[in-house]
């Protein structure tokens, strides 16, 4: 089950779909979130709708892990963030990203893929 | 064209007690850059949530996000399962908690207040502030056992009952909470030096708010009407008068009154709860394991906190993504400082109360 509704996209439709769906003054950008499912990085946009009860959309896809996805900063500027966290803690490229805002050098590394253990 | 300093600010400074670490570049002491770096307290309680503990431990977990808001943290977490499992939990509960919820963001907005006010040079007020905090922080021991950080959800309801005796004490300490409170809005709204110091200063617009998705107080004093209580329903406000607080300067004054407003809507919701509070069981049994996804967005003191949740009906969750508030403010906050004149930092950070352990997790 899902208390959200959920758009699936490709890779290649991501920056587009975000586009033509992105109302500032309607929409609340929430965040990104990444998910390592085995095989690949699952990753979700979210996004609330001003003042419309529990109304959450996530545009979702699935990517293997040493692909690179686009940057939605210039979409969204808050977004950077998100963004840098996905490179941090997940080790996934996204254009534009420098990384280190979220953990220190001799920090394990994308800490949450699979194959890090807890230490 | 003036000569160009380059002015760290943390990542240790004596204006904000957790570290975060901007680089300003700065032309004739106007900001005309920044960078910010804040991932000095990077606990992993995310991996630790999907890997050590047991999807029923890990509210005690989670609740050591934050010290101030650690009853967030685990309620939200608490709901996202509930809703993920279908659980249905007592209405009694669901009062308790919005109780403990308002107590909780009453201590954190005084803190934050005392905080600006000990910024502004008064050391005074920011005592004066911290004193009457102390109300909530007796209330919040006798009814939960803890001042802070109290472990209060659990999965399908809360852990302690508020009885006859807890009402006795609570009710008369919540009333001069409301009478200080009262004095204090009056101290705020009339001194001339905080208003000089704190008007105009650090505006974010209502363009500004939506473009950079600011949250909580900081959205709500630009005049951007966002609150997850209206939008997200968890828990039933409508029930007992619940009114968002509006303000539409945007100013570090306008910041600081949307919270002390916002206590005094706190209290008169937590009073309505405790008055109507309906009988029955505080907590329903759990079994099973979750499967499937949820969320969950909560209004923490500093704003919207999302808990997203994923199990695939093994006892250890997939997935635990915790966004906390200060997260979605730094875009703005680092917006903001371009073209003000570095005085004004102190003053704006902290207006934004912002929370690092929290963001860094």
């Amino acid at each position: 089950m899902k208390n959200f509704e959920e758009i699936q996209v490709s890779l290649s439709e991501l920056r587009e779909a975000i586009k033509r769906f992105y109302k500032p003054e309607e929409w609340h950008f929430i965040t990104i979130n990444g998910t390592d499912v085995g095989d690949g990085i699952e990753i979700k946009y979210f996004f609330a709708a001003y003042g419309k009860s529990k109304k959450v959309k996530a545009f979702s896809l699935k990517i293997d892990y040493n692909q690179t996805i686009p940057s939605i900063r210039d979409i969204i500027p808050s977004a950077w963030i998100a963004e840098e966290e996905l490179k941090d803690l997940l080790g996934v490229n996204v254009e534009g990203t420098k990384g280190g805002i979220f953990l220190e050098p001799d920090s394990p590394q994308a800490p949450l893929r699979r194959e890090v253990k807890n230490g | 064209m003036g000569k160009k300093f380059v002015v760290p600010f943390g990542s240790q400074h004596i204006a904000i007690p957790e570290p975060i670490r901007f680089i300003f570049t700065t032309e004739n002491e106007i900001i005309k850059s920044v960078s910010v770096d804040f991932g000095y307290v990077h606990r992993g309680i995310e991996k630790a949530c999907m890997t050590r503990y047991k999807y029923t431990q890990v509210p005690y977990v989670v609740a050591r996000v934050c010290g101030l808001c650690a009853v967030s943290q685990a309620t939200a977490y608490c709901m996202a399962i509930e809703s993920l499992m279908d659980i249905e939990i007592p209405e009694r509960a669901k009062y308790l908690r919005i109780i403990v919820h308002e107590m909780d963001r009453i201590h954190s907005h005084l803190f934050a207040i005392a905080h600006l006010s000990e910024a502004a040079g008064y050391e005074n007020l920011f005592m004066r502030v911290m004193r009457d905090r102390e109300f909530v922080m007796e209330c919040l021991e006798i009814l939960t056992g803890n001042r802070i950080q109290a472990d209060y959800s659990t999965i399908g309801g809360v852990n302690r009952d508020l009885t006859k005796e807890v009402y006795e004490i609570l009710k008369p300490r919540l009333d001069e909470l409301e009478r200080r409170l009262y004095e204090l809005k009056e101290i705020f709204e009339r001194d001339y030096t905080l208003q000089k110091k704190w008007k105009g200063i650090g505006v974010i617009t209502l363009e500004m708010a939506q473009k950079y998705n600011a949250v909580g107080p900081v959205a709500r004093a630009s005049g951007l009407a966002t609150d997850c209580r209206v939008e997200f329903e968890y828990l039933p406000y409508k029930e007992l008068d619940y009114k968002m607080v509006l303000y539409q300067e945007g100013d570090v004054w306008a910041r600081n009154m949307v919270r002390l407003d916002e206590t005094l809507v706190s209290i008169r919701v937590l009073k309505n709860a405790i008055d109507n509070l309906p009988e029955g069981d505080i907590k329903v049994k759990v079994k099973g394991n979750p499967k499937g996804e949820a969320l969950i967005r909560w209004e923490a003191p500093r704003g919207e906190l999302l808990y997203y949740v994923k199990g695939n009906g093994k006892s250890v969750l997939e997935r635990l993504r915790i966004k906390t508030p200060t997260f979605s403010v730094i875009p703005v906050m680092k917006e903001l400082y371009y073209n003000q004149p570095y005085a004004f930092v102190p003053d704006i950070t902290i207006s934004f109360d912002p929370c690092l352990s929290c963001s860094a997790r």
